[in-house]
């Protein structure tokens, strides 16, 4: 596995806005480009703990060597990090005034502390409806041994 | 534990844990989730409208929801050997700071596949007033050698 840090992140959404597309730019089908991400144990806890989630399996490395997971792991929506880990700034799911209308998402194998990330992320579709602009992105994320730990599909719509 | 998938039947209600967002927990979950979008931190940007959308103030994130409705999932199933294998949510209504949001789902239909088996199940969250502010639906599993 590669240890290398994270790179920092860039709080201010606006910041690279203008390097965007917007919704009459994003081509279908075309792929998105993504960073690799180093997922850590204070990473998971610190999402585990603001949804309230303190199951022992993210939590008490005795219980979770004990369960079948044999160690301990994050919980499945845990994508919601890894999406916003794995966007580079530039990437138009950053644009201030996104909004999430739906997502559905499918889950594989657990992500768990230390697996290096990787997304392979598109524009899937883009439509209007009800005088709104939407895309829909198509996300996998893939741990270090290349196997699948969930994929998904979002529904946002777009900053007119 | 493996006689569990046995005993569930049709129209069996799940209820989640209740969960209270506030100023604090929308900030938190901007840096839990790395969301930093000016939607759920910056008031003066939400008094503009969003196409037909005027939502007056800083929102919940809408993944938020999901992560309590998946937890919902999980707190279920960890006991009964059971595997979270499918959520798919459509946000109905804005969820602001001082709501209160509690998740339930439904199992709509179990199933038996070649080599394993199946619950879906219909899923809804409610805030104070009753109102649906997500909808969806999510399918488990039952390993056969758990």
């Amino acid at each position: 596995m590669d240890p290398k840090p994270n790179q920092s992140f860039e709080t201010d959404f606006w910041k690279d806005a203008k390097l965007r597309k917007a919704w009459d730019d994003i081509v279908p089908g075309e792929s998105r480009r993504t960073v690799p991400y180093t997922l850590t144990l204070e990473a998971i806890q610190k999402y585990c703990r603001v949804i309230g989630d303190l199951h022992p399996l993210y939590f008490d490395e005795d219980y979770a060597a004990k369960s079948p997971y044999k160690g301990l792991i994050a919980p499945p929506a845990i994508h919601i990090l890894l999406m916003f880990s794995c966007t580079p700034t530039d990437d138009w799911m950053r644009s201030p005034g996104t909004v999430n209308a739906g997502q559905s998402w499918s889950y594989n194998l657990p992500a768990r502390p230390g697996d290096r990330i990787r997304l392979e992320a598109r524009a899937l579709d883009k439509f209007i409806r009800k005088d709104r602009l939407f895309v829909v992105h198509d996300n996998v994320f893939f741990n270090q041994h290349n196997e699948v730990i969930c994929s998904g599909r979002g529904w946002t719509i777009r900053p007119a | 534990m493996s006689n569990y998938f046995d005993t569930i039947s049709i129209g069996q209600v799940i209820e989640g844990t209740p969960f209270h967002p506030t100023r604090e927990t929308i900030r938190e979950f901007c840096e839990a989730s790395l969301d930093f979008n000016p939607l759920h931190l910056d008031d003066d940007y939400m008094k503009g409208s969003f196409g037909k959308t005027h939502f007056g103030g800083i929102i919940m994130h809408g993944m938020n929801n999901f992560g309590v409705i998946s937890k919902m999932i999980t707190d279920w199933l960890y006991p009964h050997g059971g595997v979270h294998r499918r959520l798919e949510t459509r946000w109905k209504s804005p969820v602001k700071p001082g709501d209160k949001i509690t998740p339930s789902a439904v199992v709509t239909a179990t199933k038996v596949s070649a080599s394993s088996r199946w619950v879906t199940l219909d899923i809804k969250v409610v805030n104070q007033r009753d109102e649906i502010v997500a909808a969806g639906e999510a399918m488990v599993e039952f390993p056969i050698d758990n």
